[in-house]
C-alpha cells in the first residue's frame, strides 16, 4: 500500500484547516482526515465566545502589537513570545480568511465584521458569530473540506504511532463501525485531536471524547509533552453539569455576585472587574466560596452570574444559546434569575511538545491547536485565543507538513504489527483477574484530580493525587471490556480513552508536584508566589520506564521584560 | 453530581426505558430491552442511558459527545419523536409516555441502522456534497485573507437562524417524504442550500437552485411541517423551502419544472375558482402524455371505486369568490412592490 503523504487525526478546526491548507500547497497529495467522530461533532462547535484579531473594527486604536502584550502578559511569561507573534500578527488574515470563504460572523454598523470585550484584553478584538462562533467556524471548514475533496475516515480511532527506531511508519487505527484494526501507512502524522480536560470528568467542561487521544499516543511513542500541569479552570461552568456559560455573558456585562450581593471582583481585579483573565477569575470565585461567600445546593456550592440588567433583547439576541442551556440544564431562565455557576476544568494549555511549524522532535510527526503546546498560551490561555490558535497553527502545520512530506520515505507497516495490536484489543475482553468497573475508575480519576491537583494546590495534596493515579493505573488492568462485538464497540473506545487519560493524568500530576511556584493556572498555596529565578521555564515530559520524566526547556523571550501581572 | 451516584434529594422514582437493540453481527432483526432504573428528578435522557451502559449493560450502543446540544451526535427517537438526548429531560418525556412509566428509546429513521441506536450518516453527508453545501466564494482563493466582504446586519439575520443546524439529522428522521423516498433532498439539506444561497458571498447561487428543483428536489416536499416541528435548534426550516421556492419560481420562472407548473396551476385554480379542479391538475402539472402513461391505471382504479374527482365543468366557483380575487389582487400587488422596491436598493 502507497503511504499517505499526510494522515491528520482530528476533524476539529485545527485539523480541517490543516488538510485545507495542506491540498492548497500541494494540491497532488494524497491526504486523509481520520476522526474518532465526524468531524462536524468536534468540540470546536462549542467554543461560543470569538476569536481574537487586532482587525480594529471596534476601537480603531486596537494594533497587532497590544494583542501580543495582552498574549503575554495573560500567560504570565510562560508562552515564547516568537510563537505569539505568529499567532496575533497571523490573526487578522485568518479571521478575513473565513469570512472570505464563508463564516457568518456577527456584523456592526458599517457592515465589517463584529468585535466585543473579552478578559485579559486591552481592547475589544473578540471576533463573534452570536454565541455560537465555534460552531460556525467548524460549520464553515467542514464545508469547505467538502468543498475541496478532502478525504475523510470517519469514525476511525487512532491506537498508535507505528515507528520504525525513531522514523515514522504510520498510524494505526481502528475502524469503529467494523471493529477492524486498519495501517495507515504515512509520510507524516498530524495529532490535532483537541484537549485532554475530560481528565477532570464530572468537573469538566470537555466533550466526552476529549480525552488527550493524540498526546496520549505521541507520549508513548516516545514525543515529549510539554506544560502538562498547566489547565484552566473556566469561572462560569453551570453548577449542575458542568458546561459551560460563555465569557461573551461577562463580555457583554454580566456580573459576577455573592451570597451577599457584592460584586466580589471588586476585591481581585477592582480595574478590570469580571473581564479580569480565567485564572484570577476562576481563583476569585473559589476564594468567595472557601471563605463562605457561595451559595448552597446539593449539587454544591456555587455563586451567581446576573444577566438581568442586560434586559431580555440583548440576552435573546447575543446569547441565546446560553439562555437554552440555562434553562435545560439548571431550569433558570437568565432574563429572569441568576444563574448557578461554579470553576469547571476546561483548557489545556499544555500538550505535544511542538516548534512554532508544528513539528516535534519526531521527523515527519506534527501537532497543532489544543493538542499541541507551542507555547502561545503559557500558564494561562486567554478568552478568544484557542479558536485562533487552532485556525493558524493548523494552517501552519498543514503547511509544514505539506511542503516536508517529500523529505520522507517511510517503510512499510508489518501486518504482524497490525495483527499485535488487534491482539491487544482483544485481550481487553478477556477475564483479567478480579473485575474493576471502568466506569468507576473514570469517576475517581476526575475526583482525586478536582480535588488534589485542581484550582489550588498544595504538596501534600498533589502527593496523595499521584497515589491515586498510581492505584487507579494498576487497577485498570483489571478492567475488562464485557461487550466482545465488533460492530460500533463504544464499549471498547471508552476504555482505550480512559487508558489514554490516565497516562496523561501522571505528567499533569508529576509536574504540578515539581513547579514549586503560582503562575497562570498553576496556584500553589505552599508557594504562593511567581519564582521565575527558578520556574521560568516550561517543564517537558518525557515517558522513560512508565514513567514521566521530567526535564525543562527555557521560554523564547522577546521585545517584554518579566513583569508583576495585575489587572 | 457524578452518574454513578444519583443522589435522592428531590423526587425520584423508577423509570423503564424501552431501547432499540441490533447487533448486525448476531441478530436477524432489531429487538427491544427494558432497562428499568431509578432516577431522581432533574436527569436528561442522555444521563440515564450513560447510567444503563455502566451499570446495567454495556452493550447498548449510542452515539454522544458534547453533552451540551451543540455537537448534534446523540440524536435518537425518544416516545416516537426525534430529539437530542442530552437536552431531553426524562421528567418531561415521563408525561408523554404511550404505557405508564416507559420511555421508548429507537435509533433515527430514514437513514441506515449500524447497531442499537447508531444510525449511518454518510447518506446525509452525500446530499450535502451533492447540492454543494458550502459557500462558493466569489473571492479566488489566492486572494483570501486581505479583505472583509461587507455584509448588512440584514442580510446577516437572513440566514442567522439557519446556520443554527447542527447536523443532528432530527428533520432528517422525522421526514414524511423521505420515509417514502430515500432519494429526496431531505429537509436539513434545503435548510443548509438555502442558507448558501442568502449568502451574497457566495457564485453559485443559479446552479445550486438548478439542482434543487431536479427530482427529487425542492418541489417534492408537501408541507407536513414535521421538520419544523421536531427542529431540535427551532429553525423554520418550511420557511428556508418557500424561501427556495419563490426564488426559483422568480428566477427560473412558472414553467421550469413540474413543481412551479404544480404551484401555477393551483394559484390558477384558487384564482378562477377559490378550490382545485383535481382531475385536470396532473395534466397541467407534467402534460397529457405523462398522465396518461403514469396514472391511467390509478384513475380506472378511481372510477371502479368511484373516487374520481369531479370533471372540471362541476367544479363551481366557492360563494365569495369575488372578495377572494380582490384580495388575492391587493397581496399581488404588494408583492410586486415589495420587489421593486428590493431592486431599487
Amino acid at each position: 500500500m502507497k503511504p499517505f503523504d499526510i494522515v491528520i487525526v482530528g476533524g476539529g478546526g485545527a485539523g480541517l484547516y490543516a488538510a485545507m491548507e495542506a491540498m492548497k500547497t500541494n494540491p497532488g497529495l494524497n491526504i486523509a482526515v481520520l476522526s474518532k467522530i465526524y468531524p462536524n461533532r468536534s468540540h470546536t462547535s462549542a467554543a461560543q465566545g470569538g476569536a481574537n484579531a487586532a482587525l480594529a473594527n471596534k476601537a480603531k486604536d486596537d494594533t497587532v502589537e497590544m494583542h501580543i502584550f495582552d498574549t503575554i502578559k495573560g500567560s504570565d511569561y510562560l508562552a515564547d513570545q516568537d510563537a505569539v507573534e505568529v499567532l496575533c500578527s497571523e490573526a487578522p488574515k485568518i479571521i478575513r480568511e473565513l469570512d472570505n470563504m464563508g463564516t457568518p460572523w456577527s456584523r456592526m454598523d458599517d457592515n465589517t465584521i463584529a468585535q466585543r470585550p473579552f478578559g485579559g484584553a486591552g481592547r475589544p478584538r473578540c471576533c463573534y458569530c452570536a454565541d455560537k462562533t465555534g460552531h460556525t467556524i467548524l460549520q464553515t471548514l467542514y464545508e469547505q473540506c467538502l468543498r475541496k475533496g478532502v478525504f475523510f475516515f470517519n469514525e476511525y480511532f487512532a491506537l498508535e504511532l507505528s515507528v520504525d527506531g525513531s522514523h515514522l511508519r504510520g498510524l494505526i487505527a481502528m475502524n469503529v463501525k467494523t471493529g477492524k484494526v486498519e495501517a495507515f501507512p504515512a509520510k507524516t502524522v498530524i495529532f490535532a485531536t483537541g484537549g485532554y480536560a475530560k481528565m477532570y470528568w464530572n468537573r469538566s467542561s470537555n466533550a466526552a471524547g476529549n480525552t488527550g487521544d493524540g498526546q496520549a499516543i505521541a507520549y508513548r511513542a516516545g514525543i515529549p509533552l510539554k506544560d502538562m500541569e498547566f489547565v484552566q479552570f473556566h469561572p462560569t461552568g453551570l453548577r449542575k453539569s458542568g458546561l459551560l456559560v460563555t465569557e461573551g455573558a461577562r463580555g457583554e456585562g454580566g456580573y459576577l455576585t455573592n451570597v451577599l450581593g457584592e460584586r466580589f471582583m471588586k476585591r481581585y481585579a477592582p480595574e478590570k472587574m469580571e473581564l479580569g483573565p480565567r485564572d484570577l477569575v476562576s481563583r476569585s470565585l473559589e476564594t468567595e466560596i472557601l471563605e463562605g461567600r457561595g451559595f448552597d445546593s446539593p449539587a454544591g456550592k456555587y455563586l451567581h452570574l446576573d444577566l438581568r440588567h442586560l434586559g431580555a433583547d440583548i440576552i435573546k439576541s447575543r446569547l441565546p444559546q446560553i439562555r437554552e442551556m440555562c434553562m435545560y440544564f439548571e431550569g433558570v431562565d437568565p432574563i429572569d434569575d441568576p444563574v448557578p455557576v461554579r470553576p469547571t476544568a476546561h483548557y489545556s494549555m499544555g500538550g505535544i511538545d511542538t516548534d512554532n511549524f508544528g513539528r516535534t522532535i519526531m521527523d515527519g510527526v506534527y501537532a497543532a491547536g489544543e493538542c499541541g503546546c507551542v507555547s502561545v498560551h503559557g500558564a494561562n490561555r486567554l478568552g478568544g485565543n484557542s479558536l485562533l490558535d487552532i485556525l493558524v497553527f493548523g494552517r501552519i502545520a498543514g503547511r509544514t507538513a505539506a511542503e516536508e512530506a517529500s523529505k520522507y520515505n517511510p517503510s512499510p507497516i508489518s501486518e504482524a504489527e497490525v495483527a499485535e495490536k488487534e491482539h491487544d484489543l482483544r485481550s481487553f475482553m478477556q477475564p483479567r483477574g478480579h473485575y474493576e468497573r471502568y466506569g468507576s475508575l473514570r469517576e475517581e480519576l476526575g475526583q482525586t484530580l478536582g480535588m488534589n491537583v485542581g484550582i489550588f494546590r498544595e504538596a501534600s495534596k498533589i502527593r496523595q493525587g499521584i497515589e491515586d493515579i498510581e492505584n487507579l493505573i494498576d487497577r485498570f488492568q483489571h478492567v475488562r471490556v464485557s461487550d466482545t462485538g465488533d460492530v460500533y464497540n463504544t464499549n471498547l473506545l471508552q476504555v482505550l480513552e480512559l487508558r489514554n487519560m490516565l497516562d496523561l493524568a501522571s505528567t499533569v500530576a508529576v509536574g504540578a508536584l515539581a513547579r514549586e511556584e503560582s503562575r497562570g493556572s498553576h496556584t500553589r498555596t505552599d508557594f504562593p508566589v511567581r519564582d521565575d529565578e527558578k520556574w521560568h521555564k516550561h517543564s517537558v515530559y518525557t515517558l522513560e520506564g512508565g514513567y514521566p520524566k521530567l526535564g525543562f526547556k527555557l521560554v523564547t523571550m522577546g521585545r517584554y521584560e518579566l513583569q508583576e501581572r495585575t489587572y | 453530581m457524578s452518574d454513578s451516584t444519583i443522589q435522592h434529594h428531590e423526587e425520584s422514582r423508577d423509570v423503564t426505558f424501552r431501547v432499540h437493540r441490533f447487533n448486525p453481527q448476531v441478530d436477524s432483526k432489531p429487538y427491544f430491552d427494558d432497562y428499568t432504573i431509578k432516577l431522581e428528578k432533574g436527569i436528561t435522557v442522555l444521563r440515564a442511558l450513560n447510567y444503563i451502559k455502566e451499570h446495567v449493560d454495556s452493550t447498548v450502543t449510542f452515539r454522544a459527545f458534547c453533552q451540551a446540544g451543540i455537537c448534534g451526535s446523540c440524536a435518537m427517537r425518544i416516545n416516537r419523536m426525534s430529539k437530542l438526548a442530552c437536552t431531553t429531560q426524562v421528567w418531561d418525556e415521563l408525561d408523554k409516555t404511550r404505557e405508564p412509566g416507559v420511555i421508548t428509546i429507537e435509533p433515527l429513521r430514514n437513514l441506515p441502522l449500524i447497531k442499537d441506536l447508531v444510525v449511518e450518516m454518510d447518506p446525509l453527508v452525500g446530499k450535502m456534497k451533492q447540492h454543494s453545501n458550502w459557500v462558493d466564494s466569489k473571492m479566488a482563493e489566492e486572494n483570501w485573507g486581505w479583505k472583509e466582504f461587507l455584509i448588512s446586519e440584514e442580510e446577516f439575520l437572513t440566514y442567522d437562524k439557519a446556520t443554527d443546524c447542527i447536523l443532528c439529522a432530527s428533520c432528517v428522521s422525522e421526514c414524511t417524504i423521505l420515509r417514502a423516498n430515500k432519494e429526496y433532498v431531505s429537509p436539513a439539506v434545503l435548510l443548509k442550500s438555502y442558507r448558501m444561497n442568502a449568502d451574497s458571498r457566495d457564485a453559485i447561487h443559479d446552479q445550486r437552485l438548478a439542482g434543487l428543483v431536479q427530482d427529487h428536489g425542492v418541489w417534492d416536499c408537501t408541507h407536513c411541517y414535521r421538520c419544523q416541528e421536531t427542529c431540535v435548534k427551532n429553525i423554520p426550516i418550511m420557511g428556508a423551502i418557500h424561501g427556495i421556492r419563490e426564488d426559483a419560481i422568480e428566477r427560473r420562472g412558472t414553467k421550469d419544472s413540474s413543481g412551479a407548473r404544480h404551484a401555477e396551476a393551483f394559484m390558477d385554480d384558487i384564482e378562477k375558482k377559490g378550490r382545485l379542479v383535481e382531475a385536470t391538475l396532473p395534466i397541467r402539472t407534467n402534460g397529457l402524455a405523462w398522465t396518461l402513461r403514469n396514472l391511467l391505471p390509478m384513475a380506472v382504479k378511481m372510477i371502479i371505486k368511484r373516487r374520481t374527482p369531479p370533471p372540471p365543468p362541476l367544479v363551481k366557483a366557492s360563494k365569495g369568490i369575488q372578495s377572494l380575487r380582490k384580495e388575492l389582487k391587493e397581496m399581488a400587488s404588494h408583492v410586486a412592490k415589495d420587489h421593486e422596491k428590493k431592486s431599487g436598493e
